[in-house]
Protein backbone atom coordinates (compact mmCIF):
# COMPACT_ATOMS: atom_id res chain seq x y z
CA UNK A 1 0.00 0.00 0.00
CA UNK A 2 1.54 3.43 -1.10
CA UNK A 3 -0.06 5.38 1.66
CA UNK A 4 1.20 5.81 4.60
CA UNK A 5 1.70 2.20 6.74
CA UNK A 6 1.90 3.73 10.05
CA UNK A 7 -1.66 4.94 9.73
CA UNK A 8 -3.81 1.83 11.48
CA UNK A 9 -6.04 0.92 8.40
CA UNK A 10 -10.38 0.42 8.97
CA UNK A 11 -11.58 -3.00 7.70
CA UNK A 12 -12.55 -1.24 4.54
CA UNK A 13 -9.36 -0.01 3.73
CA UNK A 14 -7.28 -3.49 3.74
CA UNK A 15 -6.32 -4.78 0.24
CA UNK A 16 -8.97 -7.36 -0.16
CA UNK A 17 -11.74 -4.95 0.73
CA UNK A 18 -10.06 -2.73 -2.01
CA UNK A 19 -10.02 -6.00 -4.31
CA UNK A 20 -13.88 -6.98 -3.51
CA UNK A 21 -14.76 -2.78 -3.52
CA UNK A 22 -13.19 -2.87 -7.19
CA UNK A 23 -15.26 -6.02 -8.47
CA UNK A 24 -17.92 -4.53 -7.07
CA UNK A 25 -17.46 -1.59 -9.42
CA UNK A 26 -16.47 -3.58 -12.53
CA UNK A 27 -19.75 -5.71 -11.97
CA UNK A 28 -21.94 -2.85 -12.06
CA UNK A 29 -20.46 -1.02 -14.65
CA UNK A 30 -19.96 -3.39 -17.03
CA UNK A 31 -23.74 -4.79 -16.00
CA UNK A 32 -25.60 -1.90 -16.25
CA UNK A 33 -24.94 -1.40 -19.95
CA UNK A 34 -24.98 -5.37 -21.04
CA UNK A 35 -28.90 -5.02 -20.45
CA UNK A 36 -29.37 -2.53 -23.31
CA UNK A 37 -29.83 -4.50 -25.96
CA UNK A 38 -33.27 -5.32 -24.67
CA UNK A 39 -34.52 -1.88 -24.93
CA UNK A 40 -34.31 -1.68 -28.42
CA UNK A 41 -37.59 -3.00 -29.09
CA UNK A 42 -39.63 -0.79 -26.27
CA UNK A 43 -37.90 2.85 -26.53
CA UNK A 44 -38.17 2.49 -30.53
CA UNK A 45 -41.77 1.74 -30.23
CA UNK A 46 -43.04 3.92 -27.55
CA UNK A 47 -41.60 6.52 -29.29
CA UNK A 48 -42.45 5.39 -32.87
CA UNK A 49 -38.40 5.48 -33.67
CA UNK A 50 -36.85 3.58 -36.56
CA UNK A 51 -34.69 0.81 -34.86
CA UNK A 52 -31.61 3.24 -36.15
CA UNK A 53 -32.00 5.67 -33.51
CA UNK A 54 -31.69 3.29 -30.89
CA UNK A 55 -28.89 1.43 -32.26
CA UNK A 56 -27.24 5.02 -33.56
CA UNK A 57 -26.88 5.92 -30.15
CA UNK A 58 -25.18 2.67 -29.00
CA UNK A 59 -22.88 3.35 -31.39
CA UNK A 60 -22.06 6.40 -30.63
CA UNK A 61 -21.64 5.48 -26.31
CA UNK A 62 -19.53 2.45 -28.00
CA UNK A 63 -17.26 4.89 -29.65
CA UNK A 64 -17.57 7.27 -27.26
CA UNK A 65 -16.39 4.88 -24.41
CA UNK A 66 -13.74 4.54 -26.39
CA UNK A 67 -12.07 7.63 -26.87
CA UNK A 68 -12.85 8.96 -23.02
CA UNK A 69 -11.31 5.65 -21.79
CA UNK A 70 -8.18 8.02 -22.20
CA UNK A 71 -9.15 11.03 -20.93
CA UNK A 72 -10.49 9.12 -17.91
CA UNK A 73 -7.08 7.44 -17.71
CA UNK A 74 -5.39 11.16 -17.42
CA UNK A 75 -7.48 12.04 -14.86
CA UNK A 76 -7.57 8.56 -12.73
CA UNK A 77 -3.89 8.91 -12.87
CA UNK A 78 -3.45 12.37 -12.14
CA UNK A 79 -6.65 13.12 -9.51
CA UNK A 80 -7.02 8.86 -8.07
CA UNK A 81 -9.50 6.56 -9.85
CA UNK A 82 -12.24 6.70 -7.07
CA UNK A 83 -12.86 10.23 -7.91
CA UNK A 84 -13.15 9.32 -11.86
CA UNK A 85 -15.05 6.31 -10.83
CA UNK A 86 -17.38 8.83 -8.92
CA UNK A 87 -17.87 11.22 -11.76
CA UNK A 88 -18.23 8.18 -14.29
CA UNK A 89 -21.11 6.44 -12.02
CA UNK A 90 -22.96 10.41 -11.96
CA UNK A 91 -22.73 10.60 -15.53
CA UNK A 92 -23.82 7.16 -16.43
CA UNK A 93 -27.09 7.56 -13.93
CA UNK A 94 -27.84 10.60 -15.60
CA UNK A 95 -27.15 9.24 -19.45
CA UNK A 96 -29.33 6.08 -18.60
CA UNK A 97 -31.99 8.34 -17.10
CA UNK A 98 -32.12 10.28 -19.78
CA UNK A 99 -32.76 7.17 -22.35
CA UNK A 100 -35.97 7.20 -20.08
CA UNK A 101 -37.37 10.53 -20.00
CA UNK A 102 -35.97 12.00 -23.49
CA UNK A 103 -38.41 12.54 -26.51
CA UNK A 104 -36.30 13.60 -28.90
CA UNK A 105 -33.82 11.23 -31.31
CA UNK A 106 -31.17 14.20 -30.45
CA UNK A 107 -31.66 14.29 -26.70
CA UNK A 108 -31.24 10.51 -26.73
CA UNK A 109 -28.40 10.04 -28.33
CA UNK A 110 -26.89 12.88 -25.70
CA UNK A 111 -28.29 10.56 -23.26
CA UNK A 112 -27.96 6.77 -24.43
CA UNK A 113 -24.80 7.72 -26.24
CA UNK A 114 -22.57 10.62 -25.04
CA UNK A 115 -23.40 10.69 -21.16
CA UNK A 116 -23.64 7.24 -20.95
CA UNK A 117 -20.25 6.28 -23.13
CA UNK A 118 -18.79 8.85 -20.96
CA UNK A 119 -19.89 7.23 -17.92
CA UNK A 120 -19.18 3.79 -18.71
CA UNK A 121 -15.53 5.19 -19.87
CA UNK A 122 -14.66 6.96 -16.41
CA UNK A 123 -16.41 4.17 -13.76
CA UNK A 124 -14.70 1.40 -16.36
CA UNK A 125 -12.70 -1.64 -15.30
CA UNK A 126 -9.70 -0.02 -16.58
CA UNK A 127 -9.67 2.51 -14.40
CA UNK A 128 -10.52 -0.17 -11.19
CA UNK A 129 -7.66 -1.72 -12.43
CA UNK A 130 -5.22 1.39 -12.70
CA UNK A 131 -6.42 1.00 -9.01
CA UNK A 132 -5.63 -2.11 -7.83
CA UNK A 133 -2.55 -1.86 -10.13
CA UNK A 134 -1.04 0.45 -7.57
CA UNK A 135 -2.89 -1.39 -4.54
CA UNK A 136 -1.55 -4.46 -4.66
CA UNK A 137 1.90 -6.04 -4.77
CA UNK A 138 3.54 -6.66 -8.27
CA UNK A 139 3.63 -10.43 -7.57
CA UNK A 140 -0.13 -10.62 -6.58
CA UNK A 141 -0.97 -7.59 -9.33
CA UNK A 142 -1.88 -9.99 -12.13
CA UNK A 143 -4.32 -11.93 -10.62
CA UNK A 144 -5.76 -8.58 -8.90
CA UNK A 145 -6.47 -8.22 -13.12
CA UNK A 146 -7.87 -11.45 -13.41
CA UNK A 147 -10.63 -11.32 -11.15
CA UNK A 148 -11.23 -7.51 -12.10
CA UNK A 149 -12.18 -8.33 -15.65
CA UNK A 150 -13.62 -11.53 -14.10
CA UNK A 151 -16.01 -9.09 -12.10
CA UNK A 152 -17.06 -7.23 -15.49
CA UNK A 153 -17.64 -10.48 -17.33
CA UNK A 154 -19.73 -11.36 -14.37
CA UNK A 155 -21.66 -8.68 -14.41
CA UNK A 156 -22.41 -8.86 -18.20
CA UNK A 157 -24.05 -12.45 -17.25
CA UNK A 158 -25.88 -11.38 -14.27
CA UNK A 159 -27.49 -8.09 -15.31
CA UNK A 160 -28.25 -8.86 -18.87
CA UNK A 161 -31.50 -11.58 -17.49
CA UNK A 162 -32.32 -9.55 -14.08
CA UNK A 163 -32.45 -6.57 -17.15
CA UNK A 164 -34.98 -8.61 -18.83
CA UNK A 165 -36.55 -9.32 -15.51
CA UNK A 166 -37.29 -5.95 -14.88
CA UNK A 167 -38.58 -4.53 -18.19
CA UNK A 168 -41.10 -7.53 -17.98
CA UNK A 169 -42.29 -6.91 -14.42
CA UNK A 170 -42.03 -3.22 -13.97
CA UNK A 171 -41.86 -1.42 -17.94
CA UNK A 172 -38.95 -0.28 -19.63
CA UNK A 173 -38.77 3.11 -18.53
CA UNK A 174 -39.11 2.30 -14.23
CA UNK A 175 -36.74 -0.70 -15.57
CA UNK A 176 -34.35 1.65 -16.90
CA UNK A 177 -34.73 4.55 -13.76
CA UNK A 178 -33.53 1.28 -11.70
CA UNK A 179 -30.44 0.57 -13.71
CA UNK A 180 -29.74 4.39 -13.11
CA UNK A 181 -29.80 4.09 -9.55
CA UNK A 182 -28.01 0.94 -9.47
CA UNK A 183 -25.06 2.58 -11.43
CA UNK A 184 -24.82 4.70 -8.44
CA UNK A 185 -24.10 1.80 -6.58
CA UNK A 186 -20.64 2.53 -8.29
CA UNK A 187 -20.00 5.76 -6.07
CA UNK A 188 -20.54 3.25 -2.44
CA UNK A 189 -18.21 1.03 -4.25
CA UNK A 190 -15.85 3.06 -5.23
CA UNK A 191 -14.94 4.75 -2.25
CA UNK A 192 -12.83 2.50 -0.10
CA UNK A 193 -10.38 3.13 -3.49
CA UNK A 194 -9.96 7.04 -2.44
CA UNK A 195 -6.74 6.31 -0.50
CA UNK A 196 -5.23 4.77 -3.50
CA UNK A 197 -2.21 6.26 -4.80
CA UNK A 198 -1.94 9.03 -7.65
CA UNK A 199 0.72 10.72 -9.43
CA UNK A 200 0.44 13.42 -7.34
CA UNK A 201 1.78 11.46 -4.39
CA UNK A 202 5.63 10.19 -4.27
CA UNK A 203 6.30 8.03 -7.32
CA UNK A 204 7.09 4.58 -6.47
CA UNK A 205 10.18 2.53 -5.84
CA UNK A 206 11.42 1.66 -9.58
CA UNK A 207 9.45 4.26 -11.28
CA UNK A 208 11.07 7.25 -13.20
CA UNK A 209 9.65 10.64 -12.37
CA UNK A 210 8.34 11.38 -15.60
CA UNK A 211 5.44 14.06 -16.92
CA UNK A 212 2.50 12.53 -17.96
CA UNK A 213 2.98 13.77 -21.64
CA UNK A 214 6.96 12.86 -21.19
CA UNK A 215 4.72 9.23 -20.59
CA UNK A 216 2.90 9.06 -23.61
CA UNK A 217 5.72 10.30 -26.05
CA UNK A 218 8.26 7.49 -24.72
CA UNK A 219 5.45 4.83 -24.39
CA UNK A 220 4.06 5.53 -28.68
CA UNK A 221 7.75 5.39 -29.65
CA UNK A 222 8.36 2.12 -27.51
CA UNK A 223 8.13 -0.66 -30.22
CA UNK A 224 6.58 -3.19 -27.88
CA UNK A 225 3.57 -0.81 -26.86
CA UNK A 226 2.96 -0.27 -30.63
CA UNK A 227 3.06 -4.07 -31.01
CA UNK A 228 0.19 -4.25 -28.16
CA UNK A 229 -1.80 -1.00 -29.30
CA UNK A 230 -2.31 -3.26 -33.10
CA UNK A 231 -2.57 -6.71 -31.29
CA UNK A 232 -5.86 -5.23 -28.83
CA UNK A 233 -6.99 -3.57 -32.45
CA UNK A 234 -7.96 -7.46 -33.23
CA UNK A 235 -9.45 -8.38 -29.92
CA UNK A 236 -12.08 -5.81 -30.66
CA UNK A 237 -12.51 -6.83 -34.22
CA UNK A 238 -13.22 -10.47 -33.32
CA UNK A 239 -15.55 -10.29 -30.36
CA UNK A 240 -17.59 -7.42 -31.52
CA UNK A 241 -18.32 -9.22 -34.39
CA UNK A 242 -19.23 -12.47 -32.60
CA UNK A 243 -21.67 -10.31 -30.43
CA UNK A 244 -23.86 -8.56 -33.28
CA UNK A 245 -23.73 -10.67 -36.28
CA UNK A 246 -23.23 -14.10 -34.59
CA UNK A 247 -26.87 -14.78 -33.31
CA UNK A 248 -28.16 -14.16 -36.95
CA UNK A 249 -25.59 -15.95 -38.36
CA UNK A 250 -26.64 -19.27 -36.34
CA UNK A 251 -30.16 -18.33 -37.32
CA UNK A 252 -29.03 -18.55 -41.04
CA UNK A 253 -27.72 -21.77 -40.55
CA UNK A 254 -30.99 -23.31 -39.12
CA UNK A 255 -30.15 -22.62 -35.32
CA UNK A 256 -33.22 -21.91 -33.58
CA UNK A 257 -33.17 -18.55 -32.00
CA UNK A 258 -33.96 -19.19 -28.09
CA UNK A 259 -30.65 -21.62 -28.98
CA UNK A 260 -28.39 -18.85 -30.53
CA UNK A 261 -29.77 -16.95 -27.61
CA UNK A 262 -28.47 -19.36 -24.91
CA UNK A 263 -25.43 -20.28 -26.88
CA UNK A 264 -24.44 -16.51 -26.99
CA UNK A 265 -25.22 -16.40 -23.11
CA UNK A 266 -22.66 -19.34 -22.47
CA UNK A 267 -19.94 -17.00 -23.56
CA UNK A 268 -20.45 -14.80 -20.52
CA UNK A 269 -20.22 -17.10 -17.99
CA UNK A 270 -17.28 -18.86 -19.57
CA UNK A 271 -15.88 -15.40 -19.80
CA UNK A 272 -15.44 -15.43 -15.77
CA UNK A 273 -13.52 -18.39 -16.00
CA UNK A 274 -11.30 -17.73 -18.56
CA UNK A 275 -10.34 -13.70 -17.61
CA UNK A 276 -9.98 -15.53 -13.90
CA UNK A 277 -7.29 -18.01 -15.21
CA UNK A 278 -5.46 -15.20 -17.87
CA UNK A 279 -4.58 -13.27 -14.54
CA UNK A 280 -3.66 -16.26 -12.88
CA UNK A 281 -1.31 -17.64 -15.60
CA UNK A 282 0.13 -14.01 -16.03
CA UNK A 283 1.29 -13.97 -12.47
CA UNK A 284 2.97 -17.18 -13.58
CA UNK A 285 4.72 -17.02 -16.57
CA UNK A 286 5.23 -14.05 -19.05
CA UNK A 287 2.33 -12.45 -20.12
CA UNK A 288 2.91 -12.12 -24.23
CA UNK A 289 3.43 -15.74 -24.51
CA UNK A 290 0.05 -16.88 -23.67
CA UNK A 291 -1.58 -13.43 -25.15
CA UNK A 292 -0.46 -14.39 -28.52
CA UNK A 293 -1.43 -17.83 -28.29
CA UNK A 294 -4.85 -16.85 -27.20
CA UNK A 295 -5.42 -14.76 -30.26
CA UNK A 296 -3.54 -18.01 -32.20
CA UNK A 297 -6.18 -20.12 -30.23
CA UNK A 298 -9.03 -18.04 -31.48
CA UNK A 299 -8.00 -18.21 -34.94
CA UNK A 300 -8.26 -21.16 -34.70
CA UNK A 301 -11.53 -22.16 -33.07
CA UNK A 302 -12.97 -19.73 -35.59
CA UNK A 303 -11.84 -21.77 -38.62
CA UNK A 304 -12.71 -24.89 -37.23
CA UNK A 305 -16.28 -23.42 -36.82
CA UNK A 306 -16.82 -22.27 -40.04
CA UNK A 307 -15.55 -25.45 -42.03
CA UNK A 308 -17.60 -27.45 -39.75
CA UNK A 309 -21.31 -27.80 -40.86
CA UNK A 310 -23.58 -25.58 -38.20
CA UNK A 311 -24.91 -27.59 -35.69
CA UNK A 312 -26.48 -27.21 -32.29
CA UNK A 313 -23.56 -28.93 -30.62
CA UNK A 314 -20.44 -27.17 -32.70
CA UNK A 315 -22.49 -23.84 -31.93
CA UNK A 316 -21.81 -25.10 -28.26
CA UNK A 317 -18.46 -25.67 -28.81
CA UNK A 318 -17.71 -22.43 -30.27
CA UNK A 319 -19.24 -20.29 -27.55
CA UNK A 320 -17.81 -21.92 -24.76
CA UNK A 321 -14.35 -22.30 -26.15
CA UNK A 322 -14.72 -18.16 -27.41
CA UNK A 323 -16.18 -17.69 -23.70
CA UNK A 324 -13.11 -18.96 -22.33
CA UNK A 325 -10.97 -16.34 -24.65
CA UNK A 326 -13.00 -13.58 -24.50
CA UNK A 327 -11.81 -11.15 -22.40
CA UNK A 328 -8.99 -13.40 -20.81
CA UNK A 329 -6.67 -11.16 -23.34
CA UNK A 330 -7.27 -8.10 -20.53
CA UNK A 331 -5.28 -8.95 -18.23
CA UNK A 332 -2.69 -9.75 -19.46
CA UNK A 333 -2.65 -7.09 -21.92
CA UNK A 334 -3.03 -4.66 -18.52
CA UNK A 335 -0.31 -6.57 -17.56
CA UNK A 336 2.40 -5.86 -19.93
CA UNK A 337 1.22 -2.38 -19.66
CA UNK A 338 2.34 -2.40 -16.26
CA UNK A 339 5.45 -4.13 -16.98
CA UNK A 340 6.64 -2.06 -19.37
CA UNK A 341 5.63 1.15 -18.01
CA UNK A 342 4.88 0.83 -14.45
CA UNK A 343 1.75 1.59 -12.32
CA UNK A 344 2.09 5.20 -12.43
CA UNK A 345 0.43 6.03 -15.63
CA UNK A 346 -1.43 2.79 -16.41
CA UNK A 347 -4.69 4.14 -16.59
CA UNK A 348 -3.74 6.61 -19.46
CA UNK A 349 -1.20 4.34 -21.55
CA UNK A 350 -4.14 1.04 -20.66
CA UNK A 351 -6.80 3.84 -22.42
CA UNK A 352 -4.68 4.57 -25.20
CA UNK A 353 -4.03 0.51 -25.58
CA UNK A 354 -8.10 0.47 -25.41
CA UNK A 355 -9.27 3.05 -28.18
CA UNK A 356 -7.40 0.68 -30.86
CA UNK A 357 -9.37 -2.02 -29.55
CA UNK A 358 -12.71 0.21 -29.93
CA UNK A 359 -11.45 1.24 -33.55
CA UNK A 360 -11.75 -2.74 -33.75
CA UNK A 361 -15.13 -3.00 -32.68
CA UNK A 362 -16.40 -0.59 -34.96
CA UNK A 363 -14.99 -2.10 -37.95
CA UNK A 364 -15.71 -5.60 -36.75
CA UNK A 365 -19.46 -4.66 -36.55
CA UNK A 366 -19.71 -2.13 -39.71
CA UNK A 367 -17.75 -4.61 -41.99
CA UNK A 368 -19.47 -7.23 -40.83
CA UNK A 369 -23.06 -5.72 -42.43
CA UNK A 370 -21.41 -4.04 -45.12
CA UNK A 371 -19.27 -7.58 -46.33
CA UNK A 372 -22.68 -9.19 -45.53
CA UNK A 373 -24.79 -6.65 -47.67
CA UNK A 374 -22.37 -7.12 -50.91
CA UNK A 375 -21.63 -10.52 -50.69
CA UNK A 376 -24.72 -12.28 -48.91
CA UNK A 377 -22.22 -13.78 -46.43
CA UNK A 378 -20.56 -13.77 -43.48
CA UNK A 379 -17.53 -15.65 -44.93
CA UNK A 380 -15.31 -13.38 -45.95
CA UNK A 381 -15.18 -11.53 -42.55
CA UNK A 382 -14.82 -15.01 -40.41
CA UNK A 383 -11.54 -15.60 -42.72
CA UNK A 384 -10.79 -12.11 -42.21
CA UNK A 385 -11.31 -12.61 -38.24
CA UNK A 386 -8.88 -15.28 -38.56
CA UNK A 387 -5.96 -13.52 -40.81
CA UNK A 388 -6.15 -11.27 -37.95
CA UNK A 389 -6.08 -13.58 -35.28
CA UNK A 390 -2.45 -14.81 -37.06
CA UNK A 391 -1.49 -11.64 -37.38
CA UNK A 392 -1.77 -10.51 -33.65
CA UNK A 393 -0.45 -13.70 -32.75
CA UNK A 394 2.66 -12.83 -34.86
CA UNK A 395 3.29 -9.23 -33.42
CA UNK A 396 2.64 -10.02 -29.82
CA UNK A 397 5.81 -12.95 -30.02
CA UNK A 398 8.33 -10.12 -30.22
CA UNK A 399 7.00 -7.86 -27.25
CA UNK A 400 9.45 -7.54 -24.72
CA UNK A 401 8.58 -7.92 -21.44
CA UNK A 402 10.35 -5.41 -19.41
CA UNK A 403 10.45 -2.29 -18.42
CA UNK A 404 10.93 0.60 -20.81
CA UNK A 405 14.09 2.37 -20.96
CA UNK A 406 13.07 5.61 -19.61
CA UNK A 407 10.42 4.64 -17.19
CA UNK A 408 13.31 2.43 -15.22
CA UNK A 409 14.74 5.04 -12.61
CA UNK A 410 17.78 6.64 -13.38
CA UNK B 1 -0.56 -17.53 -6.21
CA UNK B 2 -2.16 -18.33 -2.49
CA UNK B 3 -5.09 -20.97 -2.20
CA UNK B 4 -6.74 -17.80 -0.28
CA UNK B 5 -6.38 -15.80 -3.35
CA UNK B 6 -9.04 -18.30 -5.02
CA UNK B 7 -11.33 -18.61 -1.98
CA UNK B 8 -11.13 -15.06 -2.21
CA UNK B 9 -12.51 -14.60 -5.76
CA UNK B 10 -14.69 -17.89 -5.13
CA UNK B 11 -16.50 -16.50 -1.95
CA UNK B 12 -17.01 -12.70 -4.05
CA UNK B 13 -18.77 -14.49 -6.57
CA UNK B 14 -21.05 -17.11 -4.97
CA UNK B 15 -21.86 -13.88 -2.97
CA UNK B 16 -22.83 -12.21 -6.09
CA UNK B 17 -24.22 -14.91 -7.55
CA UNK B 18 -26.57 -15.63 -4.34
CA UNK B 19 -27.56 -11.62 -4.26
CA UNK B 20 -28.60 -12.03 -8.48
CA UNK B 21 -30.46 -14.68 -7.30
CA UNK B 22 -32.61 -13.07 -4.30
CA UNK B 23 -33.00 -9.91 -6.59
CA UNK B 24 -34.21 -12.38 -9.55
CA UNK B 25 -36.61 -13.97 -7.28
CA UNK B 26 -37.84 -10.29 -6.19
CA UNK B 27 -38.06 -9.22 -9.68
CA UNK B 28 -39.95 -12.53 -11.21
CA UNK B 29 -42.93 -12.50 -8.73
CA UNK B 30 -43.57 -9.05 -9.95
CA UNK B 31 -43.21 -10.54 -13.21
CA UNK B 32 -46.04 -12.58 -12.49
CA UNK B 33 -49.40 -12.50 -14.09
CA UNK B 34 -52.75 -12.63 -12.11
CA UNK B 35 -55.67 -14.68 -12.87
CA UNK B 36 -57.38 -12.03 -14.72
CA UNK B 37 -54.62 -11.54 -16.96
CA UNK B 38 -54.60 -11.91 -21.26
CA UNK B 39 -52.29 -10.74 -23.80
CA UNK B 40 -48.70 -12.35 -24.43
CA UNK B 41 -47.32 -14.30 -21.73
CA UNK B 42 -44.62 -17.20 -20.57
CA UNK B 43 -46.93 -20.25 -19.73
CA UNK B 44 -44.36 -22.71 -17.44
CA UNK B 45 -45.52 -26.39 -16.63
CA UNK B 46 -43.95 -28.26 -14.50
CA UNK B 47 -40.45 -29.81 -15.49
CA UNK B 48 -40.42 -32.75 -17.29
CA UNK B 49 -44.10 -32.30 -18.63
CA UNK B 50 -44.11 -33.49 -22.38
CA UNK B 51 -44.69 -31.26 -25.34
CA UNK B 52 -48.01 -33.05 -25.96
CA UNK B 53 -49.33 -32.47 -22.22
CA UNK B 54 -48.17 -28.95 -22.17
CA UNK B 55 -50.24 -28.60 -25.67
CA UNK B 56 -53.28 -30.31 -24.98
CA UNK B 57 -53.61 -27.52 -21.53
CA UNK B 58 -52.25 -24.63 -23.56
CA UNK B 59 -55.47 -25.51 -26.00
CA UNK B 60 -57.70 -26.30 -23.15
CA UNK B 61 -57.14 -22.32 -21.97
CA UNK B 62 -57.63 -21.35 -25.35
CA UNK B 63 -53.81 -19.99 -25.68
CA UNK B 64 -52.95 -19.50 -29.04
CA UNK B 65 -48.70 -20.54 -29.33
CA UNK B 66 -46.43 -17.64 -30.44
CA UNK B 67 -43.31 -19.60 -30.07
CA UNK B 68 -41.89 -22.79 -28.13
CA UNK B 69 -38.89 -22.19 -26.16
CA UNK B 70 -37.48 -25.32 -27.17
CA UNK B 71 -38.15 -27.24 -23.70
CA UNK B 72 -41.51 -29.01 -23.77
CA UNK B 73 -42.28 -27.11 -20.35
CA UNK B 74 -41.88 -24.05 -21.47
CA UNK B 75 -44.08 -21.88 -24.12
CA UNK B 76 -44.85 -18.03 -25.22
CA UNK B 77 -48.47 -18.10 -25.61
CA UNK B 78 -50.69 -15.12 -26.14
CA UNK B 79 -54.63 -14.54 -25.99
CA UNK B 80 -56.99 -11.88 -26.07
CA UNK B 81 -60.23 -13.19 -23.47
CA UNK B 82 -59.54 -11.69 -19.89
CA UNK B 83 -58.69 -14.70 -17.29
CA UNK B 84 -56.04 -16.58 -19.68
CA UNK B 85 -53.69 -16.65 -17.02
CA UNK B 86 -56.09 -17.94 -14.98
CA UNK B 87 -57.33 -20.55 -17.28
CA UNK B 88 -54.05 -21.84 -17.89
CA UNK B 89 -53.24 -22.45 -13.58
CA UNK B 90 -56.16 -24.60 -14.04
CA UNK B 91 -55.14 -26.64 -17.15
CA UNK B 92 -52.29 -27.33 -15.55
CA UNK B 93 -49.48 -24.75 -15.76
CA UNK B 94 -47.74 -24.04 -12.90
CA UNK B 95 -47.67 -20.16 -13.51
CA UNK B 96 -47.68 -17.55 -16.47
CA UNK B 97 -45.66 -14.56 -16.47
CA UNK B 98 -45.40 -11.26 -18.66
CA UNK B 99 -43.15 -12.55 -21.74
CA UNK B 100 -39.32 -11.65 -21.13
CA UNK B 101 -37.07 -10.22 -23.79
CA UNK B 102 -34.65 -13.29 -23.34
CA UNK B 103 -34.06 -16.48 -24.22
CA UNK B 104 -37.55 -18.30 -23.39
CA UNK B 105 -35.49 -21.11 -21.56
CA UNK B 106 -33.88 -18.67 -19.24
CA UNK B 107 -36.85 -17.28 -18.63
CA UNK B 108 -38.56 -19.83 -18.22
CA UNK B 109 -36.68 -21.33 -15.68
CA UNK B 110 -36.54 -18.47 -13.66
CA UNK B 111 -40.10 -18.69 -13.64
CA UNK B 112 -40.52 -21.98 -12.86
CA UNK B 113 -38.02 -21.58 -10.10
CA UNK B 114 -40.62 -18.91 -8.93
CA UNK B 115 -43.98 -20.71 -9.39
CA UNK B 116 -42.84 -23.22 -7.19
CA UNK B 117 -41.73 -20.77 -4.48
CA UNK B 118 -44.73 -19.37 -4.65
CA UNK B 119 -46.77 -22.68 -4.18
CA UNK B 120 -44.39 -23.26 -1.13
CA UNK B 121 -45.37 -20.16 0.51
CA UNK B 122 -48.56 -20.10 2.58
Amino acid sequence: MSTSASRALSWYQTTTALIVAGCLVAIVNFGVRSTFGFFTVPISDAHGWPREIFSFAMAVHNLVWGLATPVAGMLADRYGSARVLMAGAVIYCIGVLMMAFTETPFMFNVGGGLLVGVGVAFSSFSIVMAALGRIVPPERRSWAFGIATASGSMGQFIFAPLGAALISAYGWQNALIILAGLSLLIILFASPLMIQNTSSAPRTAGEADLTMRQAIGTAFGHGSYLLLVSGFFVCGFQLAFIVVHMPPYLTEHGISKEFAGFAMGLIGLFNVIGSYAAGIIGGRHQKHVPLAFIYLLRSGIVAAFVLLPVSNLTTLAFTISMGLLWLSTVPLTMGLVTVMFGTRYMATLYGFVFVSHQLGSFLGVWLGGRLYDQYGSYDIVWWLSVALGVFAFIVHLPIREQRATRFAPA
Amino acid sequence: MRASAHYLALMLFVTVLAIWLAAMAIIMRHAALPPEASGLMLAVFEPGTSEDEAFAGLTQAGARVVRPSGLGFIWVVAGDEPGLAGRLTRAGALGAYRDLPISPVIAGCFAVADAKLARLAP
